[in-house]
């Protein structure tokens, strides 16, 4: 800890009292002081984190990778889409929006005599060990992302905002962040209101996202990669998670697609969803094949996942 | 296979993880609230070592002693609870439950009220001080944050941090007697000894806001510094001491003639203090440095510091100076 106080903690200080606070003060904002130093320790850690992952990852799918490409012509746009995440500016959006809402919410709620359940309520001596808990919270959040993972798949509406997600046909490890926005706003609202009937706090929240992020990017990668016949059932594996990116199986089926799960294979497993054998097939929506367009840059994709969403709700065909 | 091997090793330090805390006793004990990290630091005064660790609730922000001294509380706003220690130790002795989003907390002078600002919230909890059964949820305006009361307990006053407002909640009706403007981001607030004048730290403006709290006017701005936050007494019946969290120092107030008499440079993120009972030393917590200060208070000079955990917030040691 010593260590981290001394290089990302005065790294933190630093960024936050030399360009944080006095923009802060500037703009009339310094109650935000403490979210805002927050934030920056955040925003150090995602950038360590992207370059940690470019270190490890990349060089991995050089060397093994699943698919071997004649360019990367398309990899670009998945670069901005997790800078924007990772460094924390969608997050810091969807944060703004959303906490007054979850807070004012949960305000009320105590008004009217209505104490969220968490963990540690259940079993006070939980407070004890921190890192119980978070395993704790780390699951119950890990199969409400499995669960929405079936929902964008099972509902055409979401499909019409999940497809661009599905969409990359260069499927690399920067491809995790590469979701609609729109998308983006629901799984937070998804998250947000599961941690509020649970009681998941926000540095505990922000530590679930970080692991899960990192390894989100590992099961995305461009690489050869199974955990073993054990290792697979425990932790999804880049090849686990490719099967559900390939053109014939990712949204294919009574179950509209296989391999939902996020972190733990676990959930696919005990509904049914799982599957563990098929050669590396390519990546992408079958409709690609047909000529469907999911744009090239970050402004067309958005506005394209719209175009699909108006679709849906007018009644036509996506 | 190395890499598949990798990988499930790589597996099972994440399933095995471990936290390793424990809880030491000490003889003359400071203890640091770790807001970032939810934990108590217990360090040894004398040694200045940290003997101790203690996990708390999640989001602890403020802490106090019980009238009587035989326990100091943690407020642990996520965690909905109210957590007492040995202040000697820090050693855990019970928990209450259910305090919605506990933030800066106190009891009246008189004993009969525990009071609980709901920051997050935007209410203020009026709880019995003998039992903690809740007798009254107030709602108010953005962000309620500090509070201090008047000397006969007949009110108790809040600052609503994002409302730029100071509350005034009539403690025998249960409710809002009056709200006044003050400013920018008003923060800790203190009554003067002589219990006219209470003093609130207008974070935005950089200055203390003076109110005289009967007329409910403002009767002079101190200026300070910047993000004028949070009070601590000398102990002499006269001065108070100021952070200035977004400034990085410390104002000493004469509350007799209103100003400035000192003011020195701190660690980053300045905010609660203690004075030591002798009054030749204030200990403080740097917010954004994650260490606790001690200054030296004839000469305004940095003595020492003591790394502790993220964002230390409250901070406490028995033998500290009055609180006037």
């Amino acid at each position: 800890m010593d260590a981290y106080a001394g290089s990302v903690g005065m790294l933190q200080t630093w960024i936050f009292e030399t360009l944080v606070q006095p923009s802060l003060y500037a703009t009339g904002l310094i109650g935000l002081d403490e979210i805002a130093f927050e934030a920056t320790e955040w925003f150090i850690l995602g950038a360590l984190q992207v370059l940690l992952l470019f270190i490890v990852l990349r060089p991995l799918e050089a060397w093994r990778p699943a698919e071997r490409w004649s360019d990367r012509q398309g990899v670009g746009v998945d670069i901005f889409y997790t800078l924007l995440h990772r460094l924390g500016l969608v997050p810091l959006l969807f944060f703004a929006l959303l906490t007054p809402i979850a807070d004012s919410i949960e305000g009320w709620t105590r008004l009217h005599g209505f104490m969220p359940w968490n963990v540690e309520g259940w079993w006070p001596a939980l407070v004890e060990h921190p890192f119980t808990t978070f395993v704790i919270y780390l699951v119950v959040l890990d199969l409400a992302e499995y669960l929405r993972h079936r929902l964008q798949h099972r509902f055409e509406l979401w499909w019409a905002l999940h497809a661009l997600h599905h969409s990359q046909q260069r499927m690399s490890f920067w491809t995790d962040d590469r979701n609609h926005l729109l998308d983006d706003l629901l799984q937070a609202v998804w998250l947000a209101t599961l941690a509020l009937l649970i009681g998941v706090s926000p540095s505990q929240f922000v530590g679930i996202v970080m692991l899960t992020r990192s390894l989100e990017s590992l099961s995305h990668a461009n690489v050869d990669l199974s955990f073993g016949r054990i290792g697979e059932r425990l932790l999804v594996s880049p090849r686990f998670h490719r099967l559900h990116h390939a053109i014939g199986t990712g949204h294919e089926g009574v179950h509209h697609g296989c391999n939902f799960a996020i972190l733990f294979p676990v959930w696919d497993i005990l509904f049914g969803t799982a599957r563990w054998q098929g050669p590396i097939e390519p990546t992408g929506v079958r409709d690609q094949g047909k000529g469907r367009d999911y744009g090239a840059s970050f402004l067309a994709q958005q506005r394209l996942g719209l175009s699909r969403v108006a679709a849906v709700i007018s009644g036509r065909s996506v | 296979m190395i890499l598949r091997t990798f990988f499930q090793a790589l597996l099972l330090v994440f399933v095995a993880g471990l936290d390793l805390i424990g809880s030491v006793a000490g003889a003359e004990t400071l203890i640091v609230l770790n807001s970032g990290d939810a934990t108590l630091s217990i360090i040894d005064r004398e040694t200045r070592k940290s003997v101790g660790l203690v996990n708390t609730g999640k989001e602890p922000h403020h802490l106090m002693a019980t009238p009587d001294d035989r326990s100091l509380i943690i407020a642990s706003s996520a965690s909905n609870e109210l957590l007492f220690v040995d202040p000697r130790s820090g050693a855990v002795q019970r928990r209450i439950r259910d305090i919605a989003d506990p933030y800066q907390i106190g009891y009246s002078p008189d004993g009969k009220w525990f009071v609980a600002n709901a920051f997050r919230l935007n209410h203020v909890d009026i709880y019995s001080a003998a039992d903690f059964t809740l007798a009254k949820r107030i709602p108010l305006g953005k962000l309620p944050s500090h509070l201090a009361f008047d000397r006969s307990s007949r009110f108790v006053f809040v600052t609503l941090q994002d409302s730029r407002k100071l509350a005034a909640i009539d403690l025998a009706t249960q409710a809002v007697a009056w709200e006044l403007e003050v400013g920018d981001t008003p923060a800790g607030v203190w009554m003067t000894p002589d219990d006219r004048h209470l003093l609130v730290g207008v974070m935005g403006a950089g200055d203390v806001a003076v109110v005289d709290w009967r007329t409910r006017q403002i009767v002079k701005r101190i200026v300070t510094d910047r993000g004028a936050h949070n009070f601590q007494a000398l102990g002499d019946g006269r001065h108070v001491f100021v952070s200035n969290r977004s400034a990085n120092t410390v104002s000493l107030i004469d509350q007799q003639t209103l100003a400035v008499v000192k003011t020195f440079k701190t660690p980053s993120g300045p905010d609660c203090m203690e004075v030591s009972a002798d009054r030749k030393e204030l200990w403080l917590t740097a917010r954004w440095a994650r260490k606790v200060a001690v200054f030296d208070i004839d000469s305004g000079k940095l003595k020492f510091t003591i790394p502790v955990g993220r964002s230390p917030h409250g901070l406490f040691f028995l033998s500290h100076a009055p609180r006037v």
